[in-house]
């Protein structure tokens, strides 16, 4: 990997030359190169060029006193590089990426949002996080934004808001905040011509908690359990994620006890969280006896949680520096019971998904989208893998024991609802195997070690594949108790973008089916 | 060989008739049999789902229908603003009461529920009665100025184009092996249920009454996760209650058109007894098979696409209609000629 990382610097230098700023490494195999303030389209230019499956993970925003510094975090050749721009805070202007990369769309959004910086040339600068009737100067997450400032003033009912706008035959619907196909509240305005879509305008940040602000002001040890709460679902993976950047940045191992443990977590995580969207499809679908079998099917897992956790859904089992709890011999082996039987009822789905006719039709060559796009606007996770775009993280930057436990890493290439529901189907089968390798060569050992209360001062970032997808966090730390900055960017946030190509053209009986296979979390969207 | 039909004598308006209209076979029986069956159906559909369905009121919850309605009829009533208020009122308590007034021609108990009611061509009456009741169901969503209603209504619509006609054509093949248009004569006729001389149309209208019933696969109008409640969105009440009893009332009298098309009606061995009472009894016993049926269609089923719905209506029931509906005109002669 660093052969390639010092390619791609060399690249870099030869492509902006002098407007290379400093370069320094985050970790062995990530760098971070700071450019001048416009130079930055030419560097991420570079950095895509390098990786036909190259694209944009997160910017961070982060206040710096004088100025904003934007960190462009661009995927490629199996790792993140950050592009690192400054801008100064009054008067925040900086030319928009979104033509170079469409998956920038939403993070460019957010950043303007939260820092109050100008993206020049977006193609809908619009507001994404904050409410409509949000002050016009107040930036949650600069260092400087006072909360006594915000008064929300209420603004008069919008035309996009009334239900129908009867112009010319297309009638709008909205779908959200509250409705019965959208659990979660989250607002989709489909313009419908008859039965089929003709534009959709998603409209997130309705329960937006600004876990990254309240980050800010707790130590790290609280953060854990903060940052558990931004998902229930897959509250592990969050956990790792964060405690293995926090770890990063002190520079601490784990014992490799606790990594196998950790990778148990995790994939009994992705098994709970990949069933109860497959329940839920079959729910979408008009299919309720599938979503009540997978549904029956799921409790086991949860089960198996409890054994290992003592927690049935947010796990508290991951802190930094290990593991908070042993496995018992007797637990394995009915985690081990459990996980065979559940391996019988996969292989009963699995014939199910692949011969019933009426859950084809419905899912067959519905919301397709196709590997350009799906590299184009940047989706993660099994959004990307069923559209035939190769890449787990997991397997690409191993963490906890994923380099020493051998698996498949699932691809269809269809790219319609059906084989991103499939590439769910099978990856349960293989987070089977991975849970029965690593019990079965569980090393022995320590499950923690203790680490100080106080981080160093430094950054980092880490990566876990969520069941999700890519799931993407930043710490800075400035060598006290409390974290200067956390950025958590959700698979769910990179993928909701994906909706409004898949949706757009079809029939608005395939919108619940096309929404519900990128397996939406609005909870992890709006932090 | 034909069955006499019973009740041939004169009738006037004494306490037995109305009785007869009013509780048995008439509007109680009815009511409290259509709640009954919404109880099957909700256990089969919860059994098969690894469900318990409704067990707190009454014994197994069978009442649990019923305290439902009760419940939505004690609730507000709201008509909302812009709704085009006379057919938003009067629609559901119209389909309602046409569904229920299509049980006259229906024998229930051996006989009609007003005696003498049926005649030649009855058949085609309560198929074009389930059509316009069918209609004020699309003019209640259409009435209610909401886009899910609205969108809900249409589908009704579009449904009910493509379902109507296979569902005469085949309801056509039983009155052709018994040469009559009137349920009591075919019902009558039935010394072995035509279930089992013409199994290919009773499949398919089987097929085609969960198109009429909107049930899955073909439960388009009211899928919940698309277009919210259908055209029920606005209902509150005891109009939504009346829409749900219509709903309710829709399957009992399709599943009974099917019993007494294809399954002998309420004919079978009586022993012991008023014949009346046995009569009854199989009634209700073909019937429940048949709402079993449906109701285990339902459950293996995902919903399908408006567009899909169409296509299989006109693409796969028509053409099959048709070709059934020739079988059955074969199997009819040479039926005839065993006579």
């Amino acid at each position: 990997m660093s052969i390639n990382i010092n390619e791609i610097l060399k690249a870099l230098s030869d492509a902006i030359g002098e407007r290379v700023l400093q370069t320094k490494s985050l970790r062995p195999e990530k760098a971070c190169i700071q450019v001048e303030a416009g130079a930055h389209r030419d560097a991420v230019k570079v950095l895509l060029k390098q990786d036909g499956n190259a694209g944009i993970s997160a910017i961070t925003g982060v206040d710096l006193g004088e100025t904003i510094e934007l960190i462009y975090h661009i995927r490629t050749c199996n790792t993140i590089i950050s592009i690192r721009v400054d801008v100064p805070k009054e008067n925040a202007k900086i030319e928009s990426i979104t033509d170079l990369v469409p998956g920038a769309n939403f993070h460019e959004r957010e950043a303007s949002d939260l820092f109050g910086v100008t993206f020049e040339g977006h193609p809908n600068p619009k507001r994404l996080i904050l409410p409509e009737d949000w002050p016009e100067n107040v930036f949650p997450l600069r260092k400087d934004a006072v909360v006594a400032n915000v008064q929300s003033n209420s603004l008069p009912i919008s035309e996009d808001n009334m239900q129908v706008a009867a112009t010319e035959g297309v009638v709008n619907i909205v779908v959200g905040p509250q409705h019965p196909a959208l659990i979660e509240p989250e607002k989709f305005s489909l313009k419908v011509d008859g039965e089929i879509v003709k534009e959709v305008e998603p409209r997130i940040g309705y329960v937006h908690r600004g876990i990254e602000k309240a980050a800010e002001s707790r130590t790290y040890l609280q953060n854990i359990y903060l940052v558990e709460r931004i998902c229930g679902i897959c509250n592990a993976c969050h956990a790792t994620c964060f405690c293995q950047t926090v770890e990063a940045v002190m520079g601490v191992n784990v014992p490799s006890r606790a990594e196998y443990l950790r990778t148990v977590i995790l994939e009994l995580n992705r098994i709970h969280s990949h069933m109860l969207l497959l329940g839920h499809a079959g729910l979408e679908i008009g299919y309720e006896t599938l979503f009540h079998y997978m549904w029956r099917d799921r409790e086991p897992v949860l089960d198996m949680m409890e054994e290992l956790t003592g927690n049935r859904i947010i796990a508290s089992f991951i802190t930094i520096g290990g593991v908070r709890r042993d496995l018992k011999e007797e637990a394995i082996s009915k985690i081990n019971a459990g996980l065979a039987n559940l391996k019988k009822k996969m292989s009963f789905y699995r014939q199910l998904f692949e011969n019933d006719s009426t859950l084809k039709m419905r899912t067959r060559d519905v919301g397709v989208l196709s590997k350009q796009d799906a590299l184009k606007l940047c989706v993660v996770g099994p959004v990307a893998r069923g559209s035939g775009v190769d890449m787990d993280v997991r397997r690409d930057e191993p963490y906890a024991a994923y380099n020493e436990i051998p698996f498949r890493v699932i691809t269809y290439d269809e790219g319609d609802a059906w084989a991103r529901l499939m590439v769910r189907l099978d990856e349960i089968i293989e987070s089977i195997n991975i849970i029965q390798y690593a019990l079965e060569h569980l090393p022995s050992g320590p499950y923690r070690i203790r680490v100080p209360r106080i981080v160093p001062a430094g950054e980092a970032i880490g990566r876990v594949e969520a069941p999700r997808g890519e799931l993407f966090y930043y710490i800075k730390s400035n060598g006290t108790a409390f974290p200067e900055r956390v950025k958590v960017r959700t698979p769910t946030f990179a993928n909701i973008a994906s909706f409004v190509k898949i949706a757009e053209g079809g029939n608005i009986a395939d919108v619940p089916a096309s929404f519900v296979s990128l397996d939406p979390c609005f909870s992890c969207t709006d932090r | 060989m034909h069955r006499q039909v019973r009740g041939a004598s004169k009738m006037g308006l004494d306490i037995a008739f109305i009785l007869r209209v009013l509780v048995f076979p008439g509007f109680t029986f009815i009511l409290l049999f259509t709640m009954f069956c919404d109880w099957v159906e909700r256990k089969i559909e919860a059994r098969m789902q690894n469900r318990m369905g409704p067990t707190y009121t009454g014994p197994l919850g069978v009442f649990q229908p019923l305290a439902d309605c009760v419940k939505l009829l004690t609730k507000e009533d709201i008509v909302p603003f812009n709704v085009k208020e006379f057919a938003f009122k009067f629609a559901p308590i119209l389909s309602f009461s046409i569904f229920v007034f299509s049980f006259v021609f229906l024998p229930i108990d051996g006989a009609n529920i007003v005696f003498n009611s049926n005649f030649e061509g009855d058949l085609i009456i309560v198929l074009t009665l389930v059509s316009i009741a069918n209609f004020f169901l699309f003019l209640s969503g259409w009435s209610s100025f909401n886009p899910y209603s609205a969108i809900g209504a249409t589908r009704v619509l579009t449904q009910f184009l493509g379902y109507d006609i296979p569902l005469f054509i085949l309801a056509l093949a039983p009155a052709f092996l018994a040469k009559s248009l009137s349920f009591s004569v075919i019902a009558a006729d039935q010394d072995v249920p035509f279930a089992f001389i013409i199994p290919w149309a009773f499949v398919l209208f089987i097929i085609t009454l969960q198109a009429e019933l909107e049930k899955d696969p073909f439960d388009v109008p009211h899928a919940e996760t698309e277009i919210v409640g259908g055209y029920e969105t606005e209902y509150t009440g005891r109009r939504l209650a009346f829409l749900k009893l219509a709903k309710d009332v829709q399957i009992v009298l399709g599943a009974a058109i099917a019993v007494e098309l294809f399954l002998g009606g309420p004919y079978g061995p009586t022993f012991y007894g008023p014949s009346a009472l046995w009569y009854t009894l199989w009634f209700t016993l073909k019937l429940l098979v048949v709402v079993a049926l449906t109701e285990y269609l339902t459950c293996v089923f995902a919903r399908l696409r408006i567009d899909q719905v169409l296509a299989v209506n006109w693409k796969v029931l028509l053409p099959f209609a048709f070709l059934s509906l020739a079988a059955a005109v074969g199997v009819g002669l040479w039926f005839n000629l065993l006579r």
